[in-house]
């Protein structure tokens, strides 16, 4: 009997790939004809004939949680006016919390082939993968109807093939928060070059505090500071070539730029056993006063103006760029804005969902809604908006310090994960991490990560 | 009395619901995989490239793979050495013991409980270096904090630990189940004959829990291969990849680099790992009694 | 002397339920802080103050009554669907006389426990989509209910094949047919099998979060899982109102759980007098 049973496991799992191997070319062409565009079509007869009939779009947004309520507000104002002005629409709101909609929702609806009508998307690369499968609306000749198609500050991470994907809602720079009290009280002042933001660092350091909070278990938050030194180092145009091979990550000036990163974990400026650490353990660092300066996206500012989450912290708190290596060389900063809404293609089979659409656009991408973002959320606009216009709608004195630091900005960069493939972004992650724990130093990570840069430029 | 037990019609219905169900989400899913596996599928595409094996040798041809399936071999040791053991003993002595019986039988199950997700805040607190319960615990004797997630030596073990405490009880439950269905009459005669209770133990109850024991030792095995939830709220594969299993290897050089096929591939090499394993358990060690079989 | 050795389990279990609830207390102590910092600041200590508002906010605004109703519907349900399912596979493949085929399915079925189906999500999404049930409740019934199945079989089967085969023959003589002899002898023998398998069934069900996630979209359908990612921002944990919600998933399974759990007991020493 037992015999039996093991040969039956075993013939079992061959007939399993016989079969699948056997009929693995019908497959194929199968998968091309299946999906999209069946159930779209259907709908399509059905209100074509009647046109107030009542329909429905459903929009998929990650405004998810209390810290997120002022943006979930703004969203259903805009929904409200669209379903009023469209006759029939009925929005549905989907709410799920952005990582999982980004990394598993949404790339399991798209490999279906049907992902909700409005939904929200990051730029680059993510838009231009669905983009190429045809998934997502051209939204490039509504937006010439609108006449907002020259009001973005850039749409390049919703860019694929010269037509337009998905509009960001809102913009962000990346740079040091600081505790502003503490630098008085010790006389520090605002570094003006890396030089001096090391000797900050070590005086802080001196003074038994931790110089920058930092939490590595995300490997994109200490690349942040990487990527920005390297910027530096190497020239912010460095980024774009390691696609293309024209530009390798073993270059010296690259390796410099991540040995000083290294030489900073070396001198202890970041607490120990940060590897195992939240994203949300950082600003407690800070909000704690344990640690005296942050690296961290901009849209960071709503944490520190909230007094439920920062406590006695609000207030106190500054902004300011990297400084450069040179003292008055051109400020190098990473400014994006690569989170938005994209669209489904099925849209366009249906009139009145493209007018849905079209009105939700017309709503939702307003100078008043970014002004209204800013003021209340602390999100930059993604869209043309004069610095004295943003300067007179927040008088808080942390948003005054960004706004400053955007108006010292020379030259921006969009993030290295927009311009290099997923597969080197997984090994720059893991780099990023060895050399903080001491596994392997700047020169020897940069090699792996080269090695993963190749093999993915040659799949391509 | 043969015919009443020989009703094909009974026969097929009894089978047939329950057969579908697993056929469509067990039988046929995993069909799919063996043939995504073999394209370059990015998992959004509409066309797919077969590529042959090529996903195997990538996987077969990384450092990373063999670390990740070295961590899955920690777990199927930890499970099997340390668990098994610790979850026989505690069976044992709930079953013994006269008073409180119903309190330890609830409370070593509460564990089991909290979703892992919640597991992974809760331990995380546990751990943390400067205030953790743990390290505060070991400052009274004198030792130095430990970096218990953020240290490749301890990060693994501390995952380990984790796990053991989440489904230890999970166990005991079903052990316990098995040594409290055997007769009485059984133990008492043994004990009238003036056996003690540890010669009970190892001479009536323990061969006799054997086949149950035998199920935990199965599900400890299939559960190590397949883990995944625990480490990814404890360190998401950190620090720098030394806390991946396969399943965690998955997500990230696949799942997250849109390479589903190769992605595909893994989850076949899960598959084919953990029978081997559960064969080889079934065929070596398992006496002929213990097997799980027909 | 006797009572020392009476005592020793006791020290020996004592100690490990204090691994085991300290956490539990920690989830209870953090509920009733006020916020982050409170926790962050003391995090195993007593809270200073006491506050509900935690409970009454993830009750009320986070729509947590919702969520937890759609759970426990889902999970009982799926629970005992896949147990009845099963049962019946079980009984029909130990105690039927289709040997060979019966080897057969068990078999196939033992290799389905192995089977790393999370890890396959996407086919199991085009089954719903081509049977037109996303975002259904069906949606979560139909996979909950298989991927229980496995293991299911496997405690039931192990239980029914060691119930003695005399049962059969008197069954037999007194003129019940399979049917009968499931319904009304196999089923009350095996059930501290069912109730052990029940709970396990239902836990999976109430704390599942992959699927639930994957093929529900509307709101009002959402289970508690789901829910609890409502507490947790992309960037920002609010722990005191979390546990809270933790209080309010663990709370439901623990009631069910020490109700049940006398069951087992009771239901083995009445089989064996019976057997």
């Amino acid at each position: 009997m037992k015999k039996k049973s093991l040969l039956l496991l075993m013939s079992l799992i061959f007939v399993a790939s016989a079969v699948v191997t056997g009929c693995g070319k019908n497959n194929n062409t199968e998968k091309e004809s299946a999906p999209t565009t069946e159930p779209a079509k259907t709908n399509n007869a059905a209100e074509v004939k009647v046109n107030d009939e009542p329909f429905e779009i459903t929009i998929r947004h990650t405004q998810v949680g209390e810290a997120k309520k002022f943006r979930l507000a703004m969203l259903e104002d805009v929904v409200k006016q669209t379903e009023a002005a469209v006759p029939g629409l009925k929005i549905k709101l989907d709410a799920v919390d952005s990582e999982v909609n980004r990394k598993e929702k949404l790339r399991g609806e798209m490999a279906a082939g049907k992902p909700p009508e409005v939904f929200d998307v990051f730029g680059s690369p993510d838009a231009a993968l669905y983009a190429k499968e045809g998934l997502m609306l051209d939204l490039t000749s509504i937006l010439n109807d609108l006449g907002i198609k020259e009001k973005f500050n850039t749409l390049a991470p919703f860019t694929y093939e010269d037509k337009i994907y998905g509009l960001p809602i809102g913009g962000s720079i990346e740079g040091y928060f600081y505790n502003k009290e503490y630098f008085e009280q010790k006389g520090l002042k605002v570094p003006t070059t890396i030089a001096e933001l090391e000797q900050v660092a070590e005086a802080i350091k001196a003074d038994g505090k931790i110089p920058f909070a930092q939490s590595s278990k995300d490997a994109w938050i200490p690349l942040m500071t990487t990527n920005n030194l390297w910027s530096y180092y190497a020239g912010a145009d460095i980024t774009y070539g390691f696609k293309t091979g024209a530009t390798k990550w073993t270059d010296p000036n690259v390796v410099k730029a991540v040995a000083k990163h290294e030489e900073w974990v070396e001198k202890g400026y970041y607490k120990k056993g940060e590897l195992g650490f939240e994203y949300a353990d950082m600003r407690n660092q800070v909000i704690t006063g344990e640690a005296i300066m942050m690296m961290d996206g901009s849209w960071a500012n709503s944490v520190f103006r909230d007094p439920a989450q920062a406590g006695d912290m609000v207030g106190k708190i500054g902004y300011f760029n990297m400084p450069p290596v040179n003292a008055g060389d051109p400020i190098i900063v990473m400014q994006d804005a690569n989170n938005g809404y994209g669209f489904s293609s099925a849209v366009a089979e249906d009139p009145r969902k493209l007018q849905a659409v079209t009105e939700f656009i017309k709503n939702m991408w307003t100078d008043e809604m970014q002004l209204r973002g800013l003021k209340e959320d602390g999100v930059l606009p993604a869209m043309k908006i004069s610095l004295d216009q943003m300067k007179a709608t927040s008088d808080d004195a942390l948003m005054q310090d960004i706004f400053k630091a955007v108006s010292e900005i020379g030259t921006s960069f969009p993030a290295f994960d927009a311009l290099v493939q997923a597969e080197v972004n997984t090994a720059l992650s893991m780099g990023i991490q060895q050399v903080i724990g001491g596994e392997f130093d700047a020169a020897k990570m940069l090699e792996n990560v080269q090695a993963a840069q190749e093999a993915a430029n040659a799949t391509k | 009395m043969n015919k009443a037990l020989k009703s094909p019609l009974t026969y097929i219905l009894f089978i047939l619901p329950a057969f579908i169900l697993f056929l469509g989400f067990f039988i046929y899913p995993i069909f799919t995989a063996v043939n995504n596996s073999l394209t370059s599928w990015n998992g959004i595409s509409k066309t797919m490239t077969y590529i042959g094996l090529d996903n195997y040798v990538t996987a077969f041809n990384d450092i990373a793979f063999w670390k990740s399936v070295r961590n899955n071999v920690y777990f199927i040791f930890f499970s099997c050495l340390v668990q098994v053991p610790l979850i026989v003993i505690f069976s044992l002595l709930i079953a013994n013991v006269k008073r409180l019986k119903g309190l330890y039988k609830t409370a070593v199950f509460m564990p089991s409980i909290m979703s892992t997700a919640v597991i992974g805040i809760l331990w995380g607190f546990i751990y943390n270096p400067d205030f953790g319960l743990l390290n505060e615990l070991l400052g009274v004797f004198g030792v130095e904090p430990i970096y218990w997630l953020s240290d490749k030596k301890w990060a693994m073990i501390s995952i380990l630990i984790t796990n053991a405490w989440q489904w230890t009880g999970f166990y005991i439950i079903m052990v316990l189940a098995a040594i409290l269905a055997i007769p009485k009459e059984l133990d008492e005669a043994a004990a009238i004959d003036g056996a003690t209770g540890f010669q009970r133990a190892v001479k009536i109850t323990l061969p006799l829990i054997m086949p149950i024991v035998s199920v935990v030792i199965m599900l400890s095995v299939a559960g190590a291969m397949k883990a995944a939830d625990i480490i990814l709220v404890m360190t998401k594969g950190g620090p720098a990849g030394s806390t991946d299993v396969m399943a965690t290897y998955m997500i990230r050089y696949a799942i997250t680099s849109f390479r589903h096929g190769f992605g595909n591939s893994i989850a076949i090499l899960i598959f084919v790992f953990t029978m081997i394993i559960t064969v080889l358990y079934q065929v070596l060690i398992a006496k002929r009694t213990e097997r799980i079989e027909y | 002397m006797r009572s020392l050795k009476k005592l020793i389990p006791h020290i020996f279990l004592m100690g490990y339920l204090l691994i085991i609830l300290y956490p539990f207390l920690f989830v209870l102590f953090s509920s009733v802080k006020s916020n982050n910092q409170a926790i962050a600041s003391n995090p195993f200590g007593l809270p200073s103050s006491i506050m509900f508002d935690n409970y009454v906010n993830a009750w009320v605004n986070a729509k947590i009554s919702t969520y937890f109703f759609n759970s426990l519907y889902i999970g009982v349900v799926a629970a005992c669907v896949s147990i009845l399912l099963a049962a019946m596979l079980a009984f029909a493949v130990t105690r039927m006389r289709y040997k060979k085929v019966s080897a057969i399915i068990f078999q196939l079925i033992l290799v389905g426990m192995l089977i790393p189906n999370n890890s396959l999500l996407l086919p199991i999404y085009g089954i719903m989509r081509n049977l037109n049930i996303l975002d259904t409740r069906m949606a979560l019934f139909l996979p909950y209910i298989a991927n229980a199945i496995p293991f299911t079989v496997i405690i039931l089967a192990a239980f029914m094949r060691s119930l003695p085969g005399e049962i059969e023959e008197a069954a037999v003589i007194d003129g019940l047919r399979p049917a009968g002899l499931f319904a009304r002898i196999i089923i009350p023998l095996t059930v501290p099998a069912i109730v052990t398998v029940f709970i396990i069934n239902f836990l999976g069900n109430w704390n599942e979060f992959l699927l639930a996630n994957y093929f529900i979209s509307s709101n009002e359908l959402k289970t508690l899982p789901i829910g609890m990612v409502g507490f947790r921002d992309a960037y920002n944990t609010n722990y005191a109102q979390m546990s809270a919600g933790i209080v309010f998933s663990v709370l439901p399974v623990m009631i069910i759980y020490a109700i049940l759990q006398e069951k087992i007991i009771e239901g083995v020493t009445a089989g064996s007098v019976k057997g």
